[in-house]
């Protein structure tokens, strides 16, 4: 049985100023090994959680343990077990990509020969050989998000607490990422906490998340689980010849119409009907789908 | 297939291994603190020679009737100017720029200490104040004739004299709210230590109240001390700004790693 990586207890973060707290007595676990994500608004309270859970700010009540030990007291176990990519900022930036990764990884107590090896496994990795001697203030945004998750990464912590590491990246780079991440999750049983808004993409990594609104967990559990729970219906997408309106099965009716396009929602069973009516003739196109982790997400925060 | 382990890969699991000493985060914070210069050169130029530079050559040009003290007190006192711009100046700016990029609290996920941080970014802008320093010394002893007459003690002196100024600039740096807030207010802190205080002018052509305001100036020691060690004679008073000096260093150091931003309560 996988062991727990962080246990979090009854936290809850209220900032000077601020009547309603940040965090509002939160308690979850996530396992070692696992890929965990929290989804929330704007405000939700997602970055004051990790930063918490990085040490880099203190509840002001309740307690985080990683790995059995309270980050409060054991920074040092904290600082060589968890690799954490800010949403924001760019440390490092005035080192070349290179520099900063060997550093990192030394930093993080590698000998010299091994962060070597592991900057340039981590440049390879991230497609970043090509920018290895420039730094990083001069580079893309996404290219500056990938030195940063590479940051992160040296030096292999067993946790890594990513927030929103897709940010700014093209689409290709996104899907890199991805399958990055799972890869390391995978070879290396690192347990993984992202904060994301790409929720369609990050659907294929994530085992359990975590959807918070105002300070608290409104949504915990496997995507699959709270989804069948919010809707077992299937959503779908019809596209016909304009003026071609397509007949349905008595109790259907579109909730959205556009002159060639009309969408709907049905349950399970209704499907087999409602594909039987269709005159494909007309029907240009049709596109079914249950519900994905973003419908989960607004479901939840709307 | 078993997971590969980090062990298996060439190196023990992150959470078994051993921090880095304090030796080594040193050497690695000052590495990183020393790529500072691929900013800072141009700041070494223009902040760092020109306007020490300046400051020796009118004041040294125009005042050369006063004779050879005044002309040393304008050499050290433009030596004191370099160094407040390359350490107090650039340490501000270093730390401000580090609190908004995110730098701080990178290091404090590391394994590494905030002191050692500190130490290593102030020792970082002394030697890059360096060439600043000896082309300002140069330029003294070519353009106005001054001659030098090195103490061994200056290899001690000099840093001294650098420390408490580049302190002053870690706090402004760490309780000042934004880098432009940083700039405005250490330039503010420069002319305040340049003109409180002997620093370019002798106290013999000054108020006593900005002699008596001096002795709680930290570019007051070090132009006492610059003076004594780079162009004689060595005196009672260098142990009086030696003290002063290294004063002034602990405390600014040690309120300024009280209060920089590591892991915020």
């Amino acid at each position: 049985m996988a062991r727990v990586a962080y246990r979090v207890s009854h936290l809850s973060k209220t900032f000077p100023k601020q009547r309603r707290p940040a965090n509002d007595d939160l308690s979850f676990e996530i396992l070692e090994g696992e890929i965990f994500g929290l989804l929330g608004d704007n405000g939700a309270g997602k970055t004051t959680l990790v930063r918490q859970m990085v040490n880099l700010l203190r509840p002001d009540r309740g307690t985080i343990e990683l790995f059995g030990r309270d980050v409060a007291t054991h920074p040092g176990f904290v600082t060589m077990t968890v690799g954490y990519m800010p949403q924001r900022g760019s440390a490092l930036n005035r080192l070349t990509v290179a520099e900063a990764l060997y550093l990192t990884a030394h930093l993080r107590g590698l000998t010299r020969r091994q962060a070597a090896a592991e900057r340039d496994e981590l440049l390879e990795l991230l497609r970043l050989t090509g920018i290895r001697n420039r730094s990083s203030e001069r580079l893309s945004g996404g290219q500056r998000r990938l030195v940063q998750l590479a940051v992160a990464m040296a030096g292999r912590p067993p946790v890594l607490i990513l927030d929103e590491p897709t940010n700014e990246l093209d689409p290709a780079n996104r899907r890199h990422v991805w399958d990055v991440l799972r890869d390391r999750n995978e070879r290396h049983r690192t347990t993984i906490v992202l904060i994301t808004h790409d929720a369609i993409e990050a659907e294929k990594v994530i085992e359990r998340v975590g959807i918070m609104r105002e300070g608290r967990f409104v949504a915990l559990g496997r995507p699959a689980d709270l989804k069948r729970a919010v809707s077992p219906r299937r959503h779908v997408e019809l596209s016909f010849v304009p003026g071609k309106e397509p007949a349905l099965p008595d109790g259907i009716t579109p909730w959205r119409r556009t002159e060639d396009t009309w969408w709907l929602t049905v349950d399970h069973g209704q499907v087999p009907a409602l594909l039987a009516a269709l005159d494909f003739t007309t029907v240009t196109d049709i596109r079914l789908h249950s519900a994905t982790l973003e419908d989960l997400y607004l479901h939840y925060v709307s | 297939m078993s997971p590969e382990t980090s062990a298996q890969a060439g190196h023990a699991p992150a959470a078994e291994r051993r921090p880095p000493s304090r030796r080594a985060q040193f050497a690695d914070l000052l590495l990183i603190q020393l790529s500072n210069y691929r900013w800072s050169w141009r700041g070494m130029i223009v902040t760092g020679m020109a306007v020490p530079l300046v400051n020796m050559l009118a004041l040294g040009l125009i005042g050369r009737p006063y004779g050879p003290e005044y002309l040393v007190h304008v050499l050290a006192g433009s030596i004191v100017v370099a160094l407040l711009f390359q350490n107090q100046n650039n340490v501000a700016a270093n730390f401000a720029y580090m609190r908004a990029m995110g730098t701080l609290d990178f290091f404090a996920t590391l394994p590494v200490r905030r002191y050692l941080l500190i130490l290593a970014t102030v020792i970082a802008f002394f030697l890059l104040s360096v060439p600043s320093i000896l082309v300002t010394l140069l330029a003294g002893v070519l353009v106005l004739g001054v001659p030098v007459q090195l103490h061994p003690l200056a290899l001690l002196v000099l840093p001294l004299c650098a420390v408490p100024l580049a302190g002053i600039g870690a706090l402004v740096g760490v309780f000042g709210r934004t880098p432009e807030l940083v700039g405005s207010v250490t330039l503010l802190i420069t002319i305040a230590l340049l003109l409180l205080g002997p620093v370019v002018v002798p106290p013999s052509m000054l108020p006593d109240w900005v002699v008596h305001t001096g002795y709680a100036s930290p570019a007051s020691y070090a132009a006492s001390a610059v003076r004594q060690v780079l162009f004689g004679p060595v005196t009672g008073r260098l142990w009086l700004d030696v003290g002063a000096l290294a004063g002034l260093s602990c405390l600014t150091l040690w309120i300024a790693g009280r209060r920089v931003q590591w892991r915020e309560r």
